[in-house]
């Protein structure tokens, strides 16, 4: 039997190789006539702000996007295992995963949308 | 690793009282989504209290009968799981009460309208002036409260640990929520969340080299093991078990695990330090008693001295910091630490005795704590709550039946005959002495330490009545039943238990067996 | 009952590679100056700790680790770091004196207390892994422990994530408390007062640079204060537009120079 990992690290290669080999080609073949618009934050010439607003701050509302985000993530996976192993397990885990999720996904998502966490203004 | 898929053999009528407090949580949150702001108080707060009658209610009639480990080895409900749970609805329904109190306002006094609002700004005042209230508290109790009678009940790590969560993550948030002095709330509940992360990786990491001794989670499984022997395992047994009680300790408030306690109790709602005072003390004490009885006390010996030292430090550290206290809240605090160490030296009796004398100990302590925190959160001066002890000077001249209850719950927290102070103490000291030369030194210790807590509540008690009020307008608040209630029932159990403890002691004893 | 432990060369290899990238990145996490460097660090340590687990033949748990930790939680850090401010850093005086010192003291005990216990184990093999993993399947055979054994854990987590997202929305959302006023109201509320009825003029739009934190420039040259936001002046945060536009005619003249070369 053939290492299960053996096409991983094929891939890794392959990724590795391709920029190795773009970047470097680019050195090699690629005109060099610098100035300083091409060391710009945006190509498109508008330059950055000193400082965003509140110091560099973010609004803590992205924090409830991150939490939800880290929500679904774990529902994900429990239901990964759920579903690889779904014609064994029978109606019992059907039911306990359908409770789950109505605890951890319905109720949760539908206090957070009735208050309008999900609203952006 | 099992090669079949097979379902756990479920007795719901075992696990009915906390699949009905998890029920009232979730659909307090259902409420919170769907329910119109202004009803949503009094709709949650009705929700609450029918879960927790219910709870109890299926408690004494179905799960009394149903004494089994169920959910394979997840839930063990013996005599002492029913015990502790039983205590910790009680709790919980008189933590309710407390929490709902609106003291003549139009909403509950001690949680803030909105807890996103920077203290002191402009928004916080709109949203106190818009009638805003924070009425999510009352289902992060009762999540809160499952993850207690999940604690107590665990019959694996695994399960402890999760509890361990489900009852912390609520409560995280209920102390940083308080409605006045938000910063010093907000700090606590930081300072409360890290050192709880902190005690949560000690109780994994011990859980996992448990784990690597035993190669079970199951409490039932490490004493087996324990009582083989494993060959070049054997240096991993001790560490573990250490590592493992500093997480559990951490949520008593044992010396040196304790610095949260203080600051943690002082920033959050009165109403949320009473609950947390009475009923995470029961439920991290169950935990250690069913971690310390069913599972490593095999191998007692070697690990016995070591708590045994930490009930010393705790007794000791607890009174003598509690006489230099000023302000109420950290008083009994640092009260609530020095009772920590009496309980553990009752745990450390390790007999079915030592077990009722602990388990009567945790249920007459949480009662006289919410009823004297219920208190604290009455006493105010200009609409906050006069927590310096100065304030309180002169208070029995102007309200005697109400300082006259704190009196007399101070009494029973130093343990004078006659209130349940005194039949707890000496139910947790007796077996202890029975136990050997290690529990006959606590008990001298603990009895010391017992006089120097002492002279601290006599000495409010003279504060309060024979000297001259500081300020005339230092008033107790007008309560609404609901704390009275919550006073009358933590008062009145504290005298019941003390003159007439029979009937409770002998159901405590009933409740003293474990399930292995 | 079980086997003395075997590991193989390629796995040997792989931790003593692997374990100092991690135990560096670990102390780059204590150390680190700034906290996106800290949140890196982290996540280097995570990773590797991926690739461990499934060096010991644990695939699901070593791809939960990496997707999980590496890439939800990671997340999360990284949206604290932006909330409490990119460049704050922590303050490192001490409030308690010695606190530092014991704390170190107190860490160089443990360490070497649980590298002396720890030391003396003679482990041995891992029991049934190898019939779980080509038998059952590795993540059938957690599916089988989590809805089975631990199914009371599996849905009381849930209580634990329904409390995150009640204590984010308790903690971190601002209930509205008046429907916001829309572009009528507005309009309505300009013309009731007869100033600016035209609305205020817009912040400046320059050939390099348009930022709400730039001034207008007037028909005469000067800056008009009314197109940048009060908030901002009072914070003295507002640009100002000469630099743009200096550094607009010095890279024109780069420009020109890098196209003569």
């Amino acid at each position: 039997m053939t290492n299960p990992y053996t096409p991983m690290l094929i891939l890794v290669a392959l990724g590795a190789g391709f920029v190795i080999f773009s970047v470097g080609l680019a050195q090699i073949v690629g005109p060099k006539r610098y100035n300083r618009a091409k060391a710009e934050a945006y190509e498109c010439g508008i330059q950055p702000s000193p400082q965003a607003a509140e110091g560099g701050r973010f609004p803590i509302k992205y924090y409830l996007t991150a939490m939800l985000f880290i929500i679904f993530d774990i529902e994900a996976v429990f239901l990964y295992p759920y579903a690889v192993a779904f014609d064994q397990l029978g109606l019992f885990t059907l039911l306990a995963m359908f409770l789950f999720l109505l605890n951890a996904f319905f109720i949760a998502d539908a206090y957070v949308w009735k208050r309008g966490g999900f609203e952006w203004d | 690793m099992p090669t079949v898929f097979e379902a756990p053999e479920i007795n719901w009528a075992a696990i009915a009282p906390m699949l009905v407090v998890m029920a009232g949580g979730l659909i307090g949150i259902v409420v919170e989504a769907f329910v119109p702001r202004r009803r949503r108080h009094s709709v949650q707060v009705a929700l609450s209290v029918v879960a927790l009658v219910l709870a109890f209610v299926a408690l004494v009639t179905l799960t009394v009968d149903n004494r089994v480990k169920t959910l394979g080895g997840s839930v063990v409900m013996d005599g002492m799981s029913v015990f502790l749970q039983g205590s910790l609805i009680v709790f919980g329904l008189l933590g309710v009460l407390t929490m709902a109190e609106k003291f003549g306002g139009d909403r509950p006094d001690a949680f803030t309208p909105m807890g996103a609002a920077i203290p002191g700004s402009a928004y916080e005042a709109a949203a106190d002036r818009a009638g805003l209230a924070t009425s999510e508290v009352f289902p992060l109790a009762l999540f809160s409260l499952s993850g207690m009678m999940m604690f107590v009940a665990a019959g694996d790590l695994i399960t402890m640990f999760v509890a361990l969560e489900v009852l912390s993550l609520p409560l995280y948030v209920l102390v940083g929520l308080a409605r006045r002095r938000r910063l010093l709330s907000q700090e606590a509940s930081l300072k409360y969340f890290l050192l709880g992360a902190f005690a949560s990786a000690f109780f994994l990491f011990g859980s996992a080299l448990l784990y690597g001794y035993a190669a079970t989670t199951d409490l039932d499984g490490i004493a087996a093991a324990i009582t083989e022997t494993r060959p070049g395992l054997e240096p991993l047994l001790v560490p573990a078990i250490l590592l493992v009680l500093v997480g559990l300790l951490f949520k008593v408030g044992a010396v040196p695990f304790h610095s949260w306690t203080p600051d943690a109790y002082q920033g959050a709602p009165t109403p949320v330090t009473g609950f947390m005072a009475a009923a995470t003390k029961l439920a991290a004490f169950g935990a250690i008693l069913r971690f310390v009885y069913v599972g490593v006390e095999g191998t007692r010996w070697s690990w016995e001295v070591g708590l045994a030292v930490i009930a010393a430090l705790t007794m000791v550290v607890g009174a003598v910091l509690s006489v230099t206290q000023t302000d109420i809240k950290r008083l009994l605090a640092y009260s609530s630490i020095a009772h920590a160490g009496f309980i553990l030296v009752g745990v450390l009796a390790f007999s079915t005795l030592g077990l009722r004398g602990v388990m009567f100990y945790l249920l007459a302590y949480g009662l006289m704590t919410i009823a004297a925190f219920a208190i604290v959160s009455m006493v105010r001066q200009g609409g906050t709550e006069a927590t310096q002890l100065s304030q309180w000077a002169g208070l029995g001249q102007r309200h005697p039946i109400l300082a006259a209850t704190f009196g007399f719950l101070l009494l029973a927290f130093a343990g004078i005959p006659l209130t349940s102070g005194f039949t707890a103490k000496f139910a947790a000291f007796a077996p202890a002495i029975e136990s050997g030369t290690l529990g006959v030194v606590l008990v001298v210790i603990g009895v010391l330490a017992s006089a120097v807590t002492a002279f601290v509540y006599v000495r409010i008690i003279v504060l309060m009545y024979f000297s001259d009020a500081t300020s005339e307008d230092v008033v107790a608040a007008e309560a609404s039943p609901l704390t009275t209630a919550a006073v009358a029932v933590g008062a009145v159990a504290t005298v019941v238990l003390g003159i007439v403890p029979g009937p409770v002691l002998e159901l405590a004893a009933q409740a003293s067996e474990l399930i292995r | 009952m079980t086997t003395p432990l075997e590991i193989g060369a390629g796995e040997t290899a792989l931790f003593w590679i692997l374990a100092p990238i991690s135990v560096i990145a670990a102390l780059g996490l204590l150390f680190a100056r700034k906290s996106v460097h800290a949140a890196l660090s982290m996540i280097v340590v995570m990773l590797i700790a991926g690739v461990f687990y499934i060096a010991n033949e644990a695939p699901f748990v070593g791809i939960i680790q990496i997707v999980v930790y590496s890439g939800a939680v990671m997340m999360l850090f990284l949206f604290v770091v932006m909330l409490v401010g990119r460049d704050a850093s922590d303050s490192l005086i001490e409030t308690i004196r010695g606190q530092r010192l014991a704390t170190v003291l107190v860490t160089l005990g443990l360490v070497a207390l649980l590298t002396v216990v720890v030391g003396q184990v003679t482990w041995g093999g891992a029991v049934g892994l190898a019939a779980t993993n080509t038998e059952t399947g590795n993540v059938t055979g957690l599916a089988y422990l989590i809805f089975g054994r631990y199914v009371w854990i599996f849905e009381v987590s849930a209580l634990l994530l329904i409390t995150a997202a009640v204590a984010s929305m308790v903690l971190a959302h601002r209930t509205r408390l008046a429907p916001p006023p829309n572009q009528r109201a507005w309009a309505a509320r300009r013309f009731r007062e007869g100033k600016h009825l035209a609305g205020l003029p817009a912040p400046g739009v320059y050939a390099r640079h348009n930022a709400v934190d730039t001034p207008a420039l007037l028909p005469d040259g000067s800056i008009s204060e009314l197109s940048v936001s009060r908030v901002l002046a009072a914070r003295s945060q507002v640009a100002s537009p000469e630099r743009f536009a200096d550094a607009q005619d010095e890279i024109e003249r780069e420009i020109e120079e890098g196209s003569e070369r």
